[in-house]
Protein backbone atom coordinates (compact mmCIF):
# COMPACT_ATOMS: atom_id res chain seq x y z
CA UNK A 1 0.00 0.00 0.00
CA UNK A 2 1.34 3.41 -0.94
CA UNK A 3 0.76 6.76 0.75
CA UNK A 4 -1.25 8.24 -2.12
CA UNK A 5 -3.99 5.68 -1.39
CA UNK A 6 -4.70 7.14 2.04
CA UNK A 7 -3.55 10.77 1.76
CA UNK A 8 -5.86 13.77 2.15
CA UNK A 9 -6.28 15.63 -1.10
CA UNK A 10 -8.38 18.53 0.18
CA UNK A 11 -5.63 20.90 1.20
CA UNK A 12 -5.81 24.27 2.89
CA UNK A 13 -3.15 26.65 1.73
CA UNK A 14 -1.95 30.10 2.72
CA UNK A 15 0.69 32.46 1.35
CA UNK A 16 3.79 33.27 3.40
CA UNK A 17 3.05 37.00 3.61
CA UNK A 18 -0.14 36.61 5.66
CA UNK A 19 -0.08 37.22 9.40
CA UNK A 20 -0.09 34.45 11.95
CA UNK A 21 -3.32 35.93 13.36
CA UNK A 22 -4.94 35.57 9.92
CA UNK A 23 -3.65 32.00 9.65
CA UNK A 24 -5.16 31.19 13.06
CA UNK A 25 -8.54 32.51 11.92
CA UNK A 26 -8.34 30.49 8.68
CA UNK A 27 -7.49 27.30 10.52
CA UNK A 28 -10.29 27.91 12.98
CA UNK A 29 -12.88 28.63 10.29
CA UNK A 30 -11.94 25.65 8.19
CA UNK A 31 -11.37 23.36 11.19
CA UNK A 32 -8.20 22.15 9.48
CA UNK A 33 -5.20 20.34 10.93
CA UNK A 34 -2.63 22.57 9.25
CA UNK A 35 -2.05 25.05 6.49
CA UNK A 36 0.32 24.46 3.61
CA UNK A 37 2.33 27.55 2.74
CA UNK A 38 2.41 28.05 -1.02
CA UNK A 39 3.89 31.04 -2.84
CA UNK A 40 3.41 31.30 -6.61
CA UNK A 41 2.56 27.60 -6.83
CA UNK A 42 5.65 26.51 -4.93
CA UNK A 43 5.41 24.80 -1.53
CA UNK A 44 7.40 26.78 1.04
CA UNK A 45 6.50 24.99 4.25
CA UNK A 46 3.72 24.02 6.62
CA UNK A 47 2.07 25.88 9.46
CA UNK A 48 0.71 23.77 12.31
CA UNK A 49 -1.47 24.89 15.23
CA UNK A 50 1.66 24.51 17.36
CA UNK A 51 3.57 26.96 15.12
CA UNK A 52 0.68 29.40 15.43
CA UNK A 53 0.51 28.98 19.18
CA UNK A 54 4.23 29.64 19.67
CA UNK A 55 4.52 32.64 17.31
CA UNK A 56 3.54 36.27 17.80
CA UNK A 57 0.24 36.92 15.96
CA UNK A 58 1.78 39.90 14.16
CA UNK A 59 4.51 37.80 12.54
CA UNK A 60 4.13 36.79 8.96
CA UNK A 61 3.57 33.12 8.14
CA UNK A 62 7.10 32.93 6.64
CA UNK A 63 8.49 33.58 10.13
CA UNK A 64 6.33 31.01 11.88
CA UNK A 65 6.17 28.09 9.44
CA UNK A 66 8.20 24.91 9.37
CA UNK A 67 10.38 25.42 6.31
CA UNK A 68 11.51 21.82 6.08
CA UNK A 69 8.43 19.62 6.35
CA UNK A 70 8.83 15.90 5.85
CA UNK A 71 7.93 15.05 2.25
CA UNK A 72 7.17 11.65 0.77
CA UNK A 73 6.91 10.67 -2.83
CA UNK A 74 3.33 9.62 -3.64
CA UNK A 75 4.49 6.04 -4.24
CA UNK A 76 6.20 5.68 -0.83
CA UNK A 77 5.08 2.59 1.09
CA UNK A 78 2.73 3.40 3.97
CA UNK A 79 4.72 1.20 6.38
CA UNK A 80 7.99 3.00 5.59
CA UNK A 81 6.36 6.43 5.85
CA UNK A 82 4.79 5.48 9.19
CA UNK A 83 8.12 4.18 10.50
CA UNK A 84 9.94 7.39 9.55
CA UNK A 85 7.26 9.63 11.06
CA UNK A 86 7.28 7.63 14.27
CA UNK A 87 11.07 7.63 14.46
CA UNK A 88 11.26 11.42 14.11
CA UNK A 89 8.09 12.19 16.07
CA UNK A 90 6.54 13.97 13.07
CA UNK A 91 2.77 14.33 12.93
CA UNK A 92 2.22 15.47 9.32
CA UNK A 93 4.01 15.03 6.02
CA UNK A 94 3.46 16.32 2.52
CA UNK A 95 2.99 13.98 -0.40
CA UNK A 96 4.66 15.06 -3.62
CA UNK A 97 4.34 13.78 -7.18
CA UNK A 98 7.58 15.02 -8.65
CA UNK A 99 7.64 18.73 -7.76
CA UNK A 100 3.88 18.95 -7.42
CA UNK A 101 2.03 18.86 -4.12
CA UNK A 102 -0.33 15.92 -4.23
CA UNK A 103 -1.64 15.65 -0.68
CA UNK A 104 -1.08 15.50 3.01
CA UNK A 105 -0.75 12.58 5.37
CA UNK A 106 -0.94 12.45 9.14
CA UNK A 107 0.80 9.97 11.41
CA UNK A 108 -2.58 9.23 12.99
CA UNK A 109 -4.09 8.25 9.61
CA UNK A 110 -1.10 5.98 8.89
CA UNK A 111 -1.28 4.34 12.31
CA UNK A 112 -5.02 3.68 11.95
CA UNK A 113 -4.41 2.11 8.53
CA UNK A 114 -1.46 0.06 9.73
CA UNK A 115 -3.46 -1.26 12.69
CA UNK A 116 -5.80 -2.89 10.16
CA UNK A 117 -2.82 -4.85 8.82
CA UNK A 118 -1.43 -5.93 12.18
CA UNK A 119 -1.88 -9.34 13.71
CA UNK A 120 -3.18 -8.73 17.24
CA UNK A 121 -1.49 -11.84 18.68
CA UNK A 122 2.07 -11.12 17.56
CA UNK A 123 2.05 -7.44 16.63
CA UNK A 124 3.54 -8.44 13.25
CA UNK A 125 1.96 -7.31 10.02
CA UNK A 126 -0.30 -9.82 8.26
CA UNK A 127 -0.04 -11.27 4.75
CA UNK A 128 -1.27 -8.20 2.76
CA UNK A 129 1.73 -6.27 4.09
CA UNK A 130 4.32 -8.72 2.79
CA UNK A 131 2.37 -9.15 -0.45
CA UNK A 132 2.43 -5.41 -1.01
CA UNK A 133 6.20 -5.26 -0.44
CA UNK A 134 6.90 -8.24 -2.68
CA UNK A 135 4.73 -6.87 -5.48
CA UNK A 136 6.44 -3.52 -5.26
CA UNK A 137 9.90 -5.10 -5.51
CA UNK A 138 8.77 -7.34 -8.36
CA UNK A 139 7.28 -4.46 -10.33
CA UNK A 140 10.38 -2.34 -9.88
CA UNK A 141 12.62 -5.33 -10.72
CA UNK A 142 14.42 -5.35 -7.38
CA UNK A 143 15.56 -8.91 -6.54
CA UNK A 144 15.00 -10.23 -3.02
CA UNK A 145 15.04 -13.36 -0.89
CA UNK A 146 11.71 -14.83 0.17
CA UNK A 147 11.67 -17.18 3.15
CA UNK A 148 8.58 -19.20 4.00
CA UNK A 149 8.93 -20.16 7.65
CA UNK A 150 6.71 -22.94 8.96
CA UNK A 151 6.92 -24.02 12.61
CA UNK A 152 7.58 -27.74 13.08
CA UNK A 153 5.04 -29.86 14.96
CA UNK A 154 2.85 -26.92 15.81
CA UNK A 155 -0.36 -28.96 15.47
CA UNK A 156 1.05 -31.42 17.95
CA UNK A 157 2.00 -28.61 20.39
CA UNK A 158 -1.58 -27.34 20.24
CA UNK A 159 -3.01 -30.80 20.77
CA UNK A 160 -0.65 -31.71 23.59
CA UNK A 161 -0.53 -28.43 25.53
CA UNK A 162 -3.66 -26.57 24.38
CA UNK A 163 -4.22 -23.59 22.11
CA UNK A 164 -3.32 -20.88 24.66
CA UNK A 165 0.13 -22.45 24.96
CA UNK A 166 0.29 -22.65 21.14
CA UNK A 167 -0.44 -18.92 21.07
CA UNK A 168 2.41 -18.33 23.52
CA UNK A 169 4.76 -20.26 21.24
CA UNK A 170 3.66 -18.20 18.21
CA UNK A 171 4.08 -14.96 20.16
CA UNK A 172 7.54 -15.83 21.44
CA UNK A 173 8.73 -17.16 18.09
CA UNK A 174 7.55 -13.90 16.48
CA UNK A 175 9.50 -11.89 19.03
CA UNK A 176 12.63 -13.93 18.27
CA UNK A 177 12.10 -13.41 14.52
CA UNK A 178 11.62 -9.68 14.99
CA UNK A 179 14.74 -9.38 17.14
CA UNK A 180 16.73 -11.23 14.46
CA UNK A 181 15.67 -8.90 11.64
CA UNK A 182 17.44 -5.81 10.44
CA UNK A 183 14.87 -3.17 9.51
CA UNK A 184 17.19 -1.80 6.83
CA UNK A 185 16.52 -4.73 4.53
CA UNK A 186 14.14 -7.19 6.17
CA UNK A 187 10.34 -7.35 6.22
CA UNK A 188 8.55 -10.03 8.16
CA UNK A 189 4.89 -10.96 8.52
CA UNK A 190 2.73 -13.61 10.11
CA UNK A 191 1.38 -15.15 6.95
CA UNK A 192 -1.13 -17.57 8.49
CA UNK A 193 -1.41 -19.79 11.60
CA UNK A 194 2.13 -20.95 12.35
CA UNK A 195 3.59 -19.66 9.08
CA UNK A 196 5.69 -16.56 8.64
CA UNK A 197 7.10 -14.93 5.52
CA UNK A 198 10.30 -12.92 5.40
CA UNK A 199 11.39 -10.76 2.50
CA UNK A 200 14.93 -9.50 2.55
CA UNK A 201 17.41 -7.72 0.33
CA UNK A 202 20.30 -8.66 2.63
CA UNK A 203 23.45 -10.47 1.46
CA UNK A 204 23.16 -14.21 0.92
CA UNK A 205 25.38 -15.07 3.93
CA UNK A 206 22.95 -13.18 6.13
CA UNK A 207 20.03 -15.19 4.74
CA UNK A 208 21.89 -18.45 5.27
CA UNK A 209 22.53 -17.51 8.89
CA UNK A 210 18.81 -16.61 9.34
CA UNK A 211 17.80 -20.02 7.99
CA UNK A 212 20.28 -21.81 10.25
CA UNK A 213 18.98 -19.95 13.28
CA UNK A 214 15.34 -20.64 12.42
CA UNK A 215 15.89 -24.33 11.72
CA UNK A 216 17.88 -24.84 14.90
CA UNK A 217 15.61 -25.74 17.85
CA UNK A 218 15.03 -22.72 20.10
CA UNK A 219 13.89 -23.08 23.71
CA UNK A 220 10.45 -21.53 24.17
CA UNK A 221 9.19 -22.23 27.68
CA UNK A 222 9.86 -25.94 28.20
CA UNK A 223 9.67 -26.76 24.47
CA UNK A 224 12.29 -26.91 21.76
CA UNK A 225 10.74 -25.17 18.76
CA UNK A 226 12.19 -25.14 15.28
CA UNK A 227 10.96 -24.17 11.84
CA UNK A 228 11.23 -25.51 8.32
CA UNK A 229 12.27 -22.80 5.91
CA UNK A 230 11.64 -22.64 2.17
CA UNK A 231 13.95 -20.18 0.44
CA UNK A 232 13.44 -18.58 -2.98
CA UNK A 233 16.53 -16.64 -3.95
CA UNK A 234 15.54 -13.83 -6.31
CA UNK A 235 19.19 -13.16 -7.14
CA UNK A 236 19.69 -16.63 -8.59
CA UNK A 237 16.22 -17.70 -9.70
CA UNK A 238 15.88 -17.52 -13.49
CA UNK A 239 12.76 -15.64 -14.60
CA UNK A 240 12.28 -14.39 -11.03
CA UNK A 241 10.44 -11.26 -12.17
CA UNK A 242 7.97 -13.24 -14.25
CA UNK A 243 6.62 -14.80 -11.04
CA UNK A 244 3.70 -13.36 -9.14
CA UNK A 245 3.71 -13.11 -5.36
CA UNK A 246 1.37 -16.10 -5.26
CA UNK A 247 3.85 -18.15 -7.39
CA UNK A 248 6.72 -17.26 -5.06
CA UNK A 249 4.76 -18.20 -1.94
CA UNK A 250 3.75 -21.47 -3.57
CA UNK A 251 7.34 -22.23 -4.48
CA UNK A 252 8.73 -21.31 -1.06
CA UNK A 253 6.00 -23.13 0.87
CA UNK A 254 6.60 -26.33 -1.15
CA UNK A 255 10.32 -26.01 -0.44
CA UNK A 256 9.57 -25.64 3.27
CA UNK A 257 7.41 -28.80 3.14
CA UNK A 258 10.31 -30.60 1.45
CA UNK A 259 12.68 -29.42 4.20
CA UNK A 260 10.18 -30.65 6.78
CA UNK A 261 9.92 -34.08 5.09
CA UNK A 262 13.69 -34.27 4.78
CA UNK A 263 14.07 -33.51 8.50
CA UNK A 264 11.54 -36.18 9.43
CA UNK A 265 13.30 -38.62 7.07
CA UNK A 266 16.64 -37.91 8.64
CA UNK A 267 15.21 -38.52 12.13
CA UNK A 268 13.56 -41.86 11.27
CA UNK B 1 -24.90 70.53 34.33
CA UNK B 2 -27.71 68.83 32.47
CA UNK B 3 -26.24 66.73 29.60
CA UNK B 4 -29.58 66.73 27.81
CA UNK B 5 -29.53 70.47 27.51
CA UNK B 6 -28.31 71.05 23.90
CA UNK B 7 -27.51 74.66 24.62
CA UNK B 8 -24.81 73.71 27.15
CA UNK B 9 -23.29 70.36 25.97
CA UNK B 10 -20.67 70.32 23.20
CA UNK B 11 -17.97 67.89 21.94
CA UNK B 12 -14.77 69.18 20.44
CA UNK B 13 -11.57 67.62 19.13
CA UNK B 14 -8.14 69.17 19.01
CA UNK B 15 -5.75 67.92 16.32
CA UNK B 16 -2.01 68.11 16.53
CA UNK B 17 0.00 67.46 13.34
CA UNK B 18 3.74 66.83 13.23
CA UNK B 19 5.40 66.38 9.85
CA UNK B 20 8.92 65.23 9.31
CA UNK B 21 10.84 63.55 6.50
CA UNK B 22 10.61 59.75 6.31
CA UNK B 23 14.09 58.32 6.54
CA UNK B 24 14.88 55.72 3.95
CA UNK B 25 15.68 53.17 5.07
CA UNK B 26 14.04 53.54 8.49
CA UNK B 27 16.26 50.87 10.06
CA UNK B 28 19.60 52.71 9.82
CA UNK B 29 22.53 50.26 9.96
CA UNK B 30 21.28 47.24 11.81
CA UNK B 31 18.29 45.55 13.38
CA UNK B 32 18.46 42.90 16.07
CA UNK B 33 15.41 40.65 16.08
CA UNK B 34 14.34 38.88 19.30
CA UNK B 35 13.12 35.30 19.17
CA UNK B 36 9.55 36.19 20.16
CA UNK B 37 9.46 39.64 18.57
CA UNK B 38 6.31 40.75 16.75
CA UNK B 39 8.34 41.00 13.53
CA UNK B 40 10.29 37.95 12.43
CA UNK B 41 13.53 37.77 10.43
CA UNK B 42 11.85 37.02 7.11
CA UNK B 43 9.52 40.01 7.47
CA UNK B 44 12.53 42.19 8.33
CA UNK B 45 14.45 40.85 5.33
CA UNK B 46 11.51 41.46 2.97
CA UNK B 47 11.03 44.98 4.36
CA UNK B 48 14.72 45.81 3.86
CA UNK B 49 14.69 44.30 0.40
CA UNK B 50 11.63 46.32 -0.57
CA UNK B 51 12.96 49.62 0.81
CA UNK B 52 16.67 49.25 0.03
CA UNK B 53 17.20 46.42 -2.43
CA UNK B 54 20.49 44.49 -2.15
CA UNK B 55 21.76 46.73 0.66
CA UNK B 56 21.14 44.53 3.70
CA UNK B 57 22.06 41.00 4.73
CA UNK B 58 20.14 38.88 7.22
CA UNK B 59 22.23 36.73 9.54
CA UNK B 60 20.28 34.08 11.47
CA UNK B 61 21.59 33.35 14.96
CA UNK B 62 21.60 30.35 17.23
CA UNK B 63 21.06 32.28 20.44
CA UNK B 64 18.64 31.99 23.38
CA UNK B 65 17.14 35.48 22.88
CA UNK B 66 18.22 36.72 19.43
CA UNK B 67 16.82 35.17 16.26
CA UNK B 68 18.59 37.22 13.61
CA UNK B 69 20.53 40.38 12.82
CA UNK B 70 19.96 42.51 9.75
CA UNK B 71 23.14 44.31 8.72
CA UNK B 72 23.96 46.92 6.15
CA UNK B 73 26.20 45.32 3.54
CA UNK B 74 28.72 48.14 3.59
CA UNK B 75 29.56 47.34 7.22
CA UNK B 76 30.43 43.80 6.21
CA UNK B 77 32.69 45.16 3.50
CA UNK B 78 34.62 47.21 6.04
CA UNK B 79 34.95 44.69 8.86
CA UNK B 80 35.14 40.94 9.16
CA UNK B 81 31.65 39.48 9.79
CA UNK B 82 32.72 37.41 12.80
CA UNK B 83 34.45 40.34 14.47
CA UNK B 84 31.51 42.66 13.80
CA UNK B 85 28.94 40.15 15.04
CA UNK B 86 30.89 39.48 18.24
CA UNK B 87 30.82 43.18 19.10
CA UNK B 88 27.13 43.59 18.20
CA UNK B 89 26.10 40.51 20.17
CA UNK B 90 28.14 41.48 23.20
CA UNK B 91 26.39 44.84 23.41
CA UNK B 92 22.91 43.69 22.32
CA UNK B 93 22.81 40.76 24.75
CA UNK B 94 22.94 43.15 27.70
CA UNK B 95 19.75 45.01 26.81
CA UNK B 96 17.58 42.90 24.51
CA UNK B 97 14.67 40.74 25.60
CA UNK B 98 13.37 38.01 23.29
CA UNK B 99 10.28 40.08 22.40
CA UNK B 100 12.18 43.18 21.25
CA UNK B 101 13.51 44.46 17.94
CA UNK B 102 16.47 46.78 18.45
CA UNK B 103 17.51 49.38 15.92
CA UNK B 104 21.08 50.55 15.91
CA UNK B 105 23.33 53.00 14.20
CA UNK B 106 26.83 51.71 13.62
CA UNK B 107 29.54 53.90 12.17
CA UNK B 108 33.03 52.70 11.47
CA UNK B 109 35.85 55.20 11.36
CA UNK B 110 39.22 53.87 10.42
CA UNK B 111 42.23 55.77 11.71
CA UNK B 112 45.49 55.09 9.96
CA UNK B 113 48.90 56.20 11.03
CA UNK B 114 51.86 55.19 8.95
CA UNK B 115 55.54 55.67 9.27
CA UNK B 116 57.66 55.79 6.17
CA UNK B 117 61.37 55.49 5.79
CA UNK B 118 62.92 58.69 4.56
CA UNK B 119 66.20 57.22 3.30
Amino acid sequence: MIVSEIMQTTLQTITSDKSVAHAADRLNEQRGELLIVVDHGEVKGILTPRDIFTSHPNRIVADAMNMRPLCFSSDQMVWDAGGLMEEHGIEQALIMTGDQLAGLITREAIMIKLAEFKDPLTGLFRAPYIQSIAERYLSSKVPFHLLFIDLNNFGQINKQYGHPFGDDVIREFSAILLAMMDEKHDYVSRYAGDEFVLISTAEEEQIVSYIELMEKPIAIRHMQVSAAVGHVNGYLEPRFFSYSFRDLIEKASLLSTLTKKRAIGSVT
Amino acid sequence: MDMNDKNVYSRKATLSLKISEFEVPPMQDLLIVGKRAPIGPEAVRRMAEALSPEQFTLIRMDHPKIEAVLLRNTLLQMLDEKLLMNIIMEEAERMISDSMVLRSELKIAVTVQREVDLS
